[in-house]
């Protein structure tokens, strides 16, 4: 680098926010993947290095296994799932709607609620005995939809993402709008001079034009899929027995109830692999992309 | 005029969404204003009136003082956070080119996508060790931390827009990078403080993980780890579990409803929440 005299500077304006993302990311990151290769069980520390045993051990952990399965799950049917519900909002209030600002904030509402909050109001919407929806549905002498809920195992992973496609679904809605609203007006005059329909017109000009936002939406939705704790946390805890638990849910519950920390640090550093998996192709992508 | 099928069916299908997202909402306002026992006897979309605010007063109670913590420590990170990315993103913007730039620029990016578990126990280590566990500088600290990735990435994609030669004809003038700064860049970057401190503040308040991991009591417990306790102190008492829901909703409602444009530009600059 040539000696500017922006130097000091851009030493005294960049070096806080490089010291605070080098110690709490990336050293914090590396410490945890050193605490994955140790004994640590209990209150006091212990940094004996005992190689791949956690992992070992990891793979042998049935829970370990259900976890993973309910993250798959979350990825093949909560992402795409809240991406067509905010593409199927966002197209219908691009089509001149009266009100559209009132109902964009109501669709948009739930997004910009804390987990806890949102997992307090569905509990009391799965609530089995005098919750919302048997209730309602009791009222409406719908009896056979009535259900158990979260109380359910079996369906209990199910309801989860119900309520967590609610929620982010406003997200995907927003993004999905600002990329409709930033096609030039001219693409869709030439479809409709061409005699395109409605439906061409969505398939050849405006899904197209969507790719960049869809991406980044996946890849945001995906990466929350796999450190989406609070909410399930707080809603069932992982439970009944383990069937709602997800990797980020058994980390905590290894770390911070069992104390067993070098388990739970080899559970976090799966999970990290899995969104540098996800992540790292993204940045490679944006970053190409912006150099063209 | 003629009045299309498929235009009555697209109100219809907006309409009973709108109902369906604002079910659990509605359902907490009704029930937030019930004495237990008409919790018991009517169905939770009813309204009942005259309202009763006894539930609010019990979660008051308890909420009361995680509510002062959270309103302290997230006004301070929101702060630290959104004046240090702006610093960060002038300098890789604006003082920094090229490759160097953006090496540094994707580094620092990372940070926003992150799972967060997977420093989880070094940050305990690291706050206690520093003696800030329990306490309301260590959730400054850690939301300060956390906030920089993306406030970083939102400055620095704002000044990009910025003309270089404004920048360039100040250098010729003689301004230091202190005074581009202060005279230029920052008179120019109020709309990016707005969307940058809003989206700060909103995901801090609603932060949970960092809160159940660094707190324990009263002192610096935030209000969405106590909304949490509530569920577990208060469990069958719908109305006091609803009223403190909507309590600890109320400023991230409030932010929504009345600059919700503001959020929105955030998340659609490249934001993500978590």
């Amino acid at each position: 680098m040539r000696k500017s005299p922006d130097l000091p500077y851009i030493l005294l304006f960049l070096s806080p926010a490089l010291i605070l993302v080098g110690v709490f990311v990336y050293m914090a990151v590396l410490w945890n993947i050193y605490i994955s290769f140790t004994d640590w069980r209990g209150l006091l520390p212990s940094y004996r290095f005992v190689g791949l045993l956690q992992y070992k051990q990891l793979f042998h952990d049935p829970v370990f296994w259900t976890s993973l399965k309910n993250n798959v799950l979350l990825l093949l049917l909560f992402v795409p799932g809240s991406i067509l519900m905010g593409l199927l909002l966002a197209i219908m209030l691009d089509r001149r709607i009266r009100f559209e600002s009132g109902f964009r904030t109501i669709y948009a509402l739930p997004f910009a609620l804390s987990f806890v909050v949102t997992a307090t109001l569905w509990a009391w919407m799965y609530d089995p005995s005098s919750g919302v929806l048997n209730t309602i549905f009791g009222k409406l002498h719908l009896e056979f939809l009535k259900s158990r809920w979260i109380t359910d195992p079996n369906i209990a992973m199910y309801c989860i993402i119900i309520a967590l496609i609610w929620q982010f679904s406003g997200y995907t809605m927003i993004i999905y709008l600002a990329g409709i609203r930033s096609i030039p007006v001219d693409h869709y005059e030439a479809a409709v001079i061409d005699g395109a329909s409605t439906w061409q017109l969505y398939r050849y000009v405006v899904i197209p034009q969507l790719i960049k936002p869809t991406l980044s939406a996946f890849v945001v939705l995906m990466v929350f899929s796999l450190k989406a704790f609070d909410f399930i946390w707080v809603l069932t805890r992982g439970g009944p027995g383990t069937s709602t638990f997800i990797l980020a849910v058994q980390m905590y519950k290894e770390t911070f109830a069992k104390t067993n920390f070098a388990y739970g640090a080899a559970i976090a550093t799966i999970l990290l692999l899995m969104a540098l998996a996800v992540v790292l192709p993204y940045l490679y992508w944006s970053y190409r992309g912006e150099e063209e | 005029m003629k009045v299309k099928p498929l235009r009555i069916l697209m109100y219809a299908v907006l309409i009973f969404l709108a109902f369906g997202y604002l079910l659990p909402i509605w359902s907490a306002v009704t029930t937030s204003t019930k004495t237990g026992e008409q919790v018991a006897l009517t169905t939770p979309i009813q309204l009942v009136l005259p309202p009763y605010f006894g539930a609010y007063k019990i979660a008051f109670e308890s909420l009361k003082r995680p509510i002062i913590n959270s309103l302290v420590f997230t006004t301070l990170a929101t702060i630290f956070s959104t004046v240090l990315g702006s610093l960060a993103g002038f300098t890789l913007a604006k003082l920094l080119r090229g490759s160097v730039s953006k090496k540094l620029l994707i580094l620092i990016t990372f940070g926003v996508f992150l799972p967060y578990q997977s420093i989880l126990i070094p940050l305990v280590r690291l706050i206690s060790r520093l003696g800030l566990y329990n306490t309301i500088p260590g959730l400054v600290l850690t939301h300060t931390a956390y906030g920089i990735p993306i406030t970083t990435l939102l400055f620095t994609n704002y000044y990009y827009e910025i003309p270089d030669e404004l920048v360039e004809a100040a250098k010729v003038d003689g301004a230091s990078a202190a005074g581009i700064y202060t005279k230029i860049i920052l008179p120019l970057s109020m709309p990016a403080f707005v969307v940058t401190a809003i989206y700060q503040f909103t995901s801090i308040w609603n932060d949970y993980l960092f809160g159940v991991v660094l707190t324990r009591g009263e002192e610096a417990m935030p209000a969405t780890v106590m909304l949490a306790n509530l569920k577990g102190s208060f469990v069958a008492n719908w109305n006091v579990q609803m009223a403190g829901a909507l309590m600890v909703a109320l400023p991230t409602l409030i932010i929504m409803i009345a600059l919700g444009k503001y959020l929105i530009r955030g998340y659609t600059s490249g934001a993500v929440k978590g």
